[in-house]
């Protein structure tokens, strides 16, 4: 009996011990796909590439950054600009950029966001071409189609990031497992501005020039967003006729026109209130169900409002007779009096959108840009008039008043370049470009242009510490935000920027 | 043994899978004893060889172990290389040499007793004074192109914001030095100033800039501020020597007699407290040593312009500040230079907006004053005594001051959210034999005929009525802490309100602050003034002040207004 009950209590201890040690439970994520069994039709293609863009709109399901791809773009493209002021609830680091007290470890400069989508790019440039031999209905077309889609995007994120960063890691292929190298050194700023041109360039040609709706033709990467975006780098990389030639190809195209003859509200509306015009050339579709963070960071606790002089020094106020104004500036980029960027919450002239229905589309590239950027590329290979004329026609549609008109003779260059920073400023003012800009023209020629960074920064800062900004920036590398700390802790490979010491 | 053997293999294989697993739990564990292994900066500097001969400074001085506490600290750490140069500097070959007291108050004047960061430098000094009394200043030089953020202007910083267990490291390329001139001897030494440093002895003030200031001061209000001309700059404006400036200013002939013009030329150029030029750039007039007598100063762009005002819509020019060779540190103050001379200009009364937080002892709260995530601290009389002091006795440790911050963006009917720049000055135990007057060191006010008005956070119970001082003369009205501001929905004009004493300073208005018209006075002489508080009940609440304005009285007495909850005014 007594052996029984021994023997009953060992098996037991045995079979308890035994399987509590072991692990052959294999289970399967419950909430994703595992690759096997994902790229096997064209479908799961077109997944992948509107997941490249859905993730541009709003952090992915389980990532928790602190902000979403548009805001990083705002910020990248206006803190340091001399159009933004700082609002109530702006965080201790976004204000230090915009002071230019930066350093390393400024969550802001945290660029995981973009590598994110990078890696999406890369997965579907990478795995994409098998499909072609599971799928026989996936044509060439398509699949070349797709393509240009992620090259597109993954040229224009790493363009925004050389832009900011100046030197970053290139990784061109997708990182499918933990076994891959992930320390990458940086890449210089051109040979990643060189990556960009070769990208696009092949993106044009496997590109789709109408997808046959209107939301698709603004909302996804075209023969034309790919030519806006080409003409941008190539003013970057002074490369003027390519970017001119760029800018004729859209412009050639008819598909695209400035909206004039209208009145000042009824352009609001149709141009950013509900987005997708035929002013807009790529957009991020925001809509009802997938909100974007304007509502909350300009108006409802907002960040960032547009600095005191914005207003005045940009679009001009008429004393005489208050109804003549520029249609891009009072009530439209900005709220008289509370400085309230407007631009991104409102419905028209006067009203705002509800939370619920405020889903203003983040722009990236509309028909002005492609103009301005021909004027600019006009006026640097000595074609001054062609670059007036354009900047007549804009004013023109957007009744800019007279008291921002610039009289500039057509061989002043210098003179139409600032003219047309101006226009730019007043044009996409708060659309994430004016530091970009300043800071394009500014180094060009080997900083020829200097004194117009150091002044924007100046009319911005705090005047106890306008000294040391300016002798800041007289350092070129000053100019681009530092790796991040963290990146730095996990990448090895990586060398900080010299002036973040 | 043999007990064992005779078990059956079942029971045999059991045991000896049991022992395995015995065996296996108790091996020694290792238990980390410590939550954190962040080194502190001693050792943090020993760990590192570059470091090495500062290190030698600590420890010949014994702060070595005082830097391996916890607190927090901010140490300025010179290189090998710059301790080295300033071996050379004083011509000793080795740490050693040099006197023991020089070597403390040399490391004295790297650490600051707060953690201080890159990001708050200014162009000017750092908040914190250092632990050997005199301020740091701080700024951003271009050398060939590289920029680096400089401190005291030689030094730049090779490495910063070193985060260490008990504050922050900056590496910097060279030593710091002690300002060990006074402004008389650093006026003397530079030949370009012969002719001031003429001028100054003859009306009496170098011996007054000649003398130090009382022994550890860190109290700015014991230094001066000197703006000095150039022998060049007197020379344009037709002076070369004592005589013709005897002959231009000195009307009873007798300079030494602080009433002679020449006495008060001088006068006018020597500012009392600390002021170096990013102080100077957000003031906006300067008191002077000259009676009554302020210099108005603006920036334009980058340039600092002392007196330039329109004065019946005609602009005067002013003289600019010379930003290069400015902000010279000596032992008792600052020297700076400016470009032209200037006279004493009379003053129209302007209006002043005093925020009762806006006072030395709460400005230095470095990292929660004005800061968008707000914060609370409180402020006992042994602290006060600078911009503050009230009757309280040392012991009394329920009567205190508290600068009280609501968080940017809180709803303006919360809290103290409702008030400029979101928040208050609080008086804990405003009654009577606690705290019971409360006396605040106005900023500059200029002679004329101002209304004063005192705006405050209402609360419903236990406040009572508070009487205002101004220079310890009564003003006439009292303020009624509990009376909340009037948000009637009639629509009673302003103006009604403002002949009734009452107007809602702030905008957006809520019913959570209210704003009286106290009285009207006679302000006597261009200087700072005193406004005490005085409460008339025995309750124990929290009271809650915002901003006493002096409005001239011809001015408009509504706007501009304030913003609720943030910095700005808001104009009509």
């Amino acid at each position: 009996m007594q052996t029984k009950i021994k023997t009953i209590l060992a098996i037991f201890i045995l079979f308890v011990s035994a399987s509590s040690c072991d692990n052959y439970l294999d289970l399967k994520p419950q909430d994703g796909i595992v690759r096997a069994e994902f790229w096997k039709t064209k479908e799961d293609i077109q997944a992948a590439v509107i997941g490249i863009y859905s993730s541009m709109l709003n952090s992915p399901p389980g990532v928790s950054d602190d902000f979403n791809m548009t805001e990083y773009l705002f910020m990248y493209g206006e803190l340091r600009g001399d159009m933004l002021g700082a609002g109530g609830n702006v965080t201790d680091e976004q204000r230090d950029i915009m002071n230019t007290n930066i350093i390393a470890a400024n969550g802001i400069t945290d660029w995981s966001a973009f590598y994110r989508t990078i890696n999406y790019c890369n997965t579907v440039i990478d795995l994409a071409p098998a499909v072609k031999g599971l799928d026989p209905t996936l044509t060439q077309t398509q699949l070349n189609n797709y393509l240009s889609e992620a090259l597109a995007i993954r040229a224009y994120l790493y363009f925004t990031l050389a832009r900011t960063f100046k030197d970053v890691p290139l990784k061109l292929t997708a990182t499918l497992s933990d076994k891959d190298n992930f320390q990458i050194p940086t890449s210089t700023q051109s040979e990643i501005f060189a990556q960009v041109i070769k990208d696009l360039k092949l993106a044009e040609e496997y590109s789709v020039e109408d997808y046959g709706n209107n939301a698709s033709n603004k909302g996804r990467i075209t023969t034309y967003a790919i030519n806006a975006m080409l003409a941008d780098v190539y003013l970057w990389t002074d490369k003027y006729q390519e970017a001119l030639d760029c800018t004729n190809k859209i412009i050639d195209s008819g598909r695209f026109g400035l909206i004039s003859n209208v009145s000042g509200n009824s352009w609001f509306n149709t141009v950013y209130a509900k987005g997708n015009s035929s002013e807009s050339i790529f957009e991020f579709q925001y809509t009802t169900e997938n909100l974007p963070p304007f509502y909350s960071i300009f108006y409802q606790r907002p960040q960032f409002i547009a600095s005191s002089d914005a207003l005045e020094d940009f679009f001009g106020v008429d004393t005489a007779n208050p109804s003549n104004r520029d249609i891009r500036g009072e009530q439209a980029s900005i709220i008289t009096g509370t400085n309230l960027i407007h631009k991104f919450v409102g419905f028209d002239n006067t009203s705002i959108k509800a939370l619920q229905s405020s889903d203003t589309h983040w722009f990236v590239y509309r028909y002005a840009d492609v103009l301005l950027m021909k004027a600019e590329a006009s006026a640097l290979l000595q074609q001054g008039q062609a670059a007036i004329d354009i900047i007549k026609e804009i004013r023109l549609a957007r009744k800019a008043i007279s008291l921002t008109v610039e009289d500039v003779g057509s061989e002043d260059t210098a003179g139409i370049i600032s003219y047309i920073l101006r226009e730019r400023g007043r044009e996409f003012a708060f659309e994430g470009k004016r530091w970009f800009d300043i800071l394009r023209i500014a180094r060009r020629n080997n900083y020829e242009r200097l004194d117009i960074l150091l002044d924007a920064a100046i009319t911005s800062a705090p005047p106890q510490q306008q000294q040391s900004i300016k002798a800041k920036l007289k350092d070129p590398n000053s100019h681009y935000l530092p790796i991040n700390t963290f990146v730095l802790y996990t990448n090895k490979a990586l060398v900080q920027n010299p002036f973040y010491k | 043994m043999k007990r064992l053997l005779r078990l059956p293999a079942l029971l045999r294989l059991t045991l000896l899978f049991l022992i395995t697993l015995v065996f296996q739990n108790c091996s020694q564990q290792k238990i980390k004893e410590t939550t954190d292994e962040t080194l502190n900066i001693t050792d943090y500097l020993r760990a590192n060889p570059d470091y090495s001969m500062f290190v030698e400074i600590l420890d010949i001085t014994n702060y070595a172990s005082f830097m391996n506490t916890y607190g927090t600290y901010t140490i300025f750490v010179p290189t090998n290389d710059a301790v080295k140069e300033y071996l050379n500097d004083i011509g000793a070959t080795s740490l050693n040499q040099v006197p023991l007291a020089d070597l403390q108050n040399i490391a004295k004047l790297h650490i600051l007793d707060q953690k201080i960061e890159t990001t708050s430098f200014t162009d000017g000094k750092i908040a914190t004074p250092s632990m050997y009394g005199q301020y740091l200043i701080t700024g951003a030089t271009n050398v060939d192109g590289v920029s680096s953020v400089t401190v005291n202007k030689t030094a730049s910083i090779v490495a910063s914001n070193l985060e260490v267990g008990n504050g922050v490291i900056h590496v910097i390329s060279k030593v710091l030095r002690i300002a060990d001139k006074t402004l008389a001897q650093t006026i003397e030494a530079n030949p370009n100033l012969s002719l001031f440093t003429e001028t100054l002895k003859a009306t009496g003030w170098f011996s007054i800039l000649n003398q130090p200031i009382p022994a550890n001061s860190t109290n700015i209000n014991d230094y001066l501020t000197v703006l000095a001309q150039t022998n060049d700059v007197f020379h344009k404006a037709g002076f070369d020597n004592l005589d013709q400036l005897k002959a231009r200013y000195s009307h009873l002939h007798n300079p030494l007699d602080p009433k002679d013009s020449l006495n008060l030329f001088v006068a006018y150029r020597i500012l009392p407290r600390l002021q170096y030029l990013a102080d100077i750039s957000v003031s906006p007039a300067l008191v002077t040593k000259a009676p009554l007598e302020v210099i108005s100063t603006k920036l334009d762009g980058e340039k600092i312009l002392l007196n330039e005002d329109t004065f019946n819509g005609i602009l005067e020019k002013g003289v600019e500040v010379n930003r290069g060779s400015s902000d010279i540190t000596a032992s008792n103050g600052v020297l700076h230079y400016v470009d032209g001379n200037f006279a004493i200009k009379k003053r129209l009364p302007a209006p002043v907006y005093f925020e009762f937080t806006d006072i030395a002892e709460f400005r230095r709260l470095t990292s929660i004053w004005r800061k968008p995530a707000g914060g609370y601290q409180t402020l006992f009389i042994g602290d006060a005594g600078i911009d503050v002091t009230w009757d309280a006795k040392a012991s009394d440790a329920s009567a205190y001051l508290a600068y009280n911050k609501a968080a940017d963006g809180t709803s303006i009917t919360s809290g103290i959210a409702g008030c400029w720049n979101a928040d208050v000055c609080e008086i804990f135990r405003f009654r009577d034999a606690n705290a019971q007057n409360v006396k605040f060191t106005t900023p500059v006010i200029i002679k004329g005929k101002y209304k004063i008005w005192i705006s405050y956070r209402q609360q419903g119970t236990k406040l009572g009525n508070v009487k205002v001082f101004f220079d310890g003369v009564e003003l006439p009205r009292q303020i009624n802490l509990m009376e909340g501001g009037n948000t009637d929905t009639a629509g009673t004009p302003e103006t009604v309100l403002e002949s009734q004493g009452y107007k809602r300073y702030a905008t957006p208005w809520s019913n959570r602050v209210n704003c009286r018209l106290v009285g009207v006075v006679d302000v006597p002489t261009t200087a700072r003034h005193t406004l005490t508080l005085q409460s008339q009940g025995n309750f124990g609440a929290q009271s809650w002040f915002d901003i006493a304005e002096f409005r001239p009285v011809e001015m408009n007495q509504l706007w501009p207004k304030f913003t609720a909850g943030r910095g700005t005014l808001v104009y009509q």
